[in-house]
């Protein structure tokens, strides 16, 4: 609140104070990277470690980051837990219906490579990457909650460097 | 109600159609022939000595000669448990369904016609639940299974 | 309105959806509000854990045995290890019975903390999510300091434990424990007596003890019935018979009667790893096994009583050192096969409280 307050104080000194010039891309991210809702999506183990970065202890309010329970009022998807044949489209469609600007963090070894455990299992897909684009990958069985914020800062700064270019193509 | 007492109650009660195996472990484990199946399992849950009102857990098992219908059960009233087993062989691997008697069994029994392929007669819901919807690779849990791009655990 | 013409439609609830505690699907037909007909659809998480048991080494099998219900990971370790150990003829040392006796009551703590959070979330409440959370925290901090890990222990093994207590446990573990009773009477003063609380569950979602037992419902749900029904007294593995603690029940088997058991549960927990606590023996934590043992040919069903019910795990041998047949059974499989029977005739909202209640995760039901 500190800056809000006295932007006002020092602004008005300035000649022509009260105007700041930059530019839309950077107002555009700076929001997009200190806003990112995620999407409350849980299949497995990961998922109890989701709901502890969310909780009292580690506080992902912190990072602008506020869960939602559908697709179409999140910007980032984190997958936490092991994806299935059975879910793979499912995961697709979730993708798909969310808006665009969109990110996907793969949380947990399972959806990087099939996980730890798995790989001789008929079910399990081996990786989300052939499923939906990742951004960010987090490893770990499951990840703690340090890493997963780290994981979240790091999508904000790739959030941050993008250009309005990279947007007009899609 | 002690293992002891269970044992004399389950020779005097079904002793001609149930037979004491040796591999159990911690608890008593009979064989039942498949046809006697469904009079077994009458008396296990209607019989005031025996009263296994509490269906735990049923599941195939493939010893790569033939297959097994494990069933294990408890009784809320006498605070025991008991397992038994039906032999079924690979090339008519079919069994009752037991869930008039106990009607938790339906999941069970689905899972094991579902992962095994072991045929459930009456079953009033045989439809799959836990394999993909589109899955048309055989049945995943018997021993020779296999499928084309599937990685095997090398052997230790 | 008699003339007014209307017909069933169809919901599907899941499998993506925050109250479906992971990824079960239901199918609802509606009439209105009402809902007329449940149908579970089951198997988005079904990783084949028992198949790939069936490829490993005892040993190498209880890391899959986390996997399985990762929420109480702990009971998951020792109902492997007592079915491995009843097996193999393995004696365990009388440190590391203590020492598991203490860590599965803490992991069932935490487990009902969780569902005292997720539980009020979902009916709407979000202040009890952040206290179960952080009490819940303190928990996983004793996890870390013993076995290294916060969800997947990987310390109950067959033949003890695989690591000895920190020092520092002993005393960080009677402060937790304290803290935690204290903290309970928060709980309870937030949603007890909370009119919003008791409109929502009081009366909603009544389970039959009869329906119960036939559809093999286990553990809270089940003692929330009124059935006196516990496999640590009543089938006693471990040293439970040594402690004195009480079974719970309640009479009324709605969901505000599983909410209350499960804060009475907690403090039978309490109660059991104070005592554990005093009479922790010094000694062996771990019985000499090799890492690849074979046990003989047999076969063995064990079941421990973990937060969700009854978790039980088959296993046959035939004296090598890979099981032949691993079979999983979780006690939220039989809740969720009986939902369907008891659910029905309530508004939408009121299944997903009575879904809430259950505390059923879904890995247990895919494995």
């Amino acid at each position: 609140m500190g800056i809000i307050k006295k932007l006002p104080v020092y602004a008005e000194k300035v000649p022509g104070g009260g105007i700041v010039t930059t530019s839309v891309e950077g107002v555009l991210n700076q929001a997009r990277a200190r806003s990112l809702w995620y999407l409350l999506f849980g299949t497995a183990c990961c998922a109890i470690e989701l709901m502890c970065t969310g909780a009292s202890r580690y506080d992902f309010d912190r990072l602008g980051m506020i869960f939602r329970a559908t697709p179409r009022q999140s910007d980032l998807i984190l997958t936490a837990g092991t994806i299935t044949t059975k879910m793979a489209p499912r995961l697709r469609r979730l993708y798909d219906q969310m808006a665009e600007p969109r990110y996907v963090i793969a949380m947990g070894g399972c959806t990087i490579n099939g996980g730890p455990f798995y790989y001789d299992s008929y079910s399990v897909e081996k990786g989300i990457d052939h499923i939906i684009p990742v951004d960010i990958h987090i490893p770990g069985c499951p990840p703690r909650p340090e890493s997963l914020l780290e994981g979240c800062l790091h999508l904000q700064e790739k959030i941050k460097k993008e250009k309005l270019s990279d947007w007009q193509e899609k | 109600m002690t293992k002891e007492q269970l044992q004399t109650a389950i020779t005097e009660k079904l002793g001609d159609k149930m037979t004491l195996l040796d591999t159990g472990r911690h608890d008593l484990m009979y064989e039942v022939k498949r046809e006697n199946l469904l009079e077994v399992c009458k008396t296990l849950k209607e019989d005031e000595s025996l009263a296994f009102d509490y269906y735990l857990n049923s599941h195939g098992v493939d010893t790569k000669e033939k297959f097994e219908a494990v069933y294990n059960l408890a009784s809320t009233i006498h605070k025991i448990r008991i397992d038994f087993k039906v032999i079924l062989p690979y090339d008519s691997a079919e069994i009752e369904s037991v869930q008039e008697i106990w009607p938790g069994a339906n999941w069970f029994e689905r899972e094991m016609w579902e992962l095994y392929g072991i045929n459930i007669l009456n079953h009033d819901n045989l439809t799959r639940f836990l394999l993909a919807d589109d899955w048309d690779k055989g049945f995943p849990m018997r021993k020779d299974w296999d499928a084309p791009g599937f990685i095997r655990m090398p052997e230790l | 309105m008699g003339g007014l013409k209307t017909e069933e439609f169809i919901v599907n609830m899941g499998p993506q959806h925050p109250s479906t505690h992971g990824v079960c699907r239901l199918m609802l037909t509606m009439d209105g509000e009402i809902v007329k007909k449940i149908e579970p659809v089951i198997g988005y998480l079904h990783r084949a854990l028992e198949k790939i048991c069936e490829n490993r080494t005892y040993a190498m099998c209880i890391p899959i045995s986390d996997r399985f219900e990762y929420v109480t990971a702990m009971s998951c370790n020792q109902v492997f290890s007592m079915a491995a150990e009843r097996l193999a003829g393995i004696e365990i040392p009388e440190r590391a019975e203590y020492i598991r006796i203490i860590m599965l009551e803490l992991n069932r703590i935490a487990s009902h903390l969780i569902f005292y959070g997720v539980t009020a979330m979902d009916i709407g409440a979000l202040t009890p999510f952040l206290y179960g959370f952080r009490e819940r925290e303190a928990i996983i901090d004793l996890f870390e300091m013993t076995c290294g890990q916060r969800l997947t222990y990987n310390y109950i093994r067959p033949g003890g434990v695989s690591k000895d207590l920190p020092k520092e446990f002993v005393p960080q573990c009677r402060s937790t424990i304290a803290m935690i009773k204290e903290k309970l009477n928060d709980y309870e003063g937030l949603l007890n007596e909370n009119p919003i609380w008791l409109a929502r569950t009081k009366g909603v979602g009544y389970l039959d003890p009869k329906l119960a037992i036939a559809y093999g419902v286990s553990g809270p749900v089940l003692r929330a019935s009124g059935i006196d029904y516990d496999i640590r007294r009543d089938d006693p593995y471990s040293i439970y018979d040594r402690f004195d603690w009480k079974v719970c029940t309640r009479p009324n088997g709605d969901t505000y009667d599983r909410y209350l058991i499960r804060l009475d549960e907690i403090k039978q927990s309490i109660k059991i790893i104070e005592q554990a606590l005093d009479g922790l023996p010094e000694g062996n934590i771990k019985a000499k096994i090799s890492p690849n043992f074979k046990p003989p040919a047999g076969e063995n069903y064990a079941r421990v009583e973990n937060s969700r019910g009854e978790l039980g795990t088959y296993i046959q041998s035939i004296g090598e050192k890979k099981p032949l047949r691993v079979k999983m059974r979780g006690g939220s499989f039989c809740q969720l096969q009986a939902l369907p029977h008891f659910g029905t005739e309530c508004f939408i909202a009121d299944l997903v409280a009575i879904f809430a209640s259950l505390d059923i995760i879904l890995p247990e039901v895919d494995r």
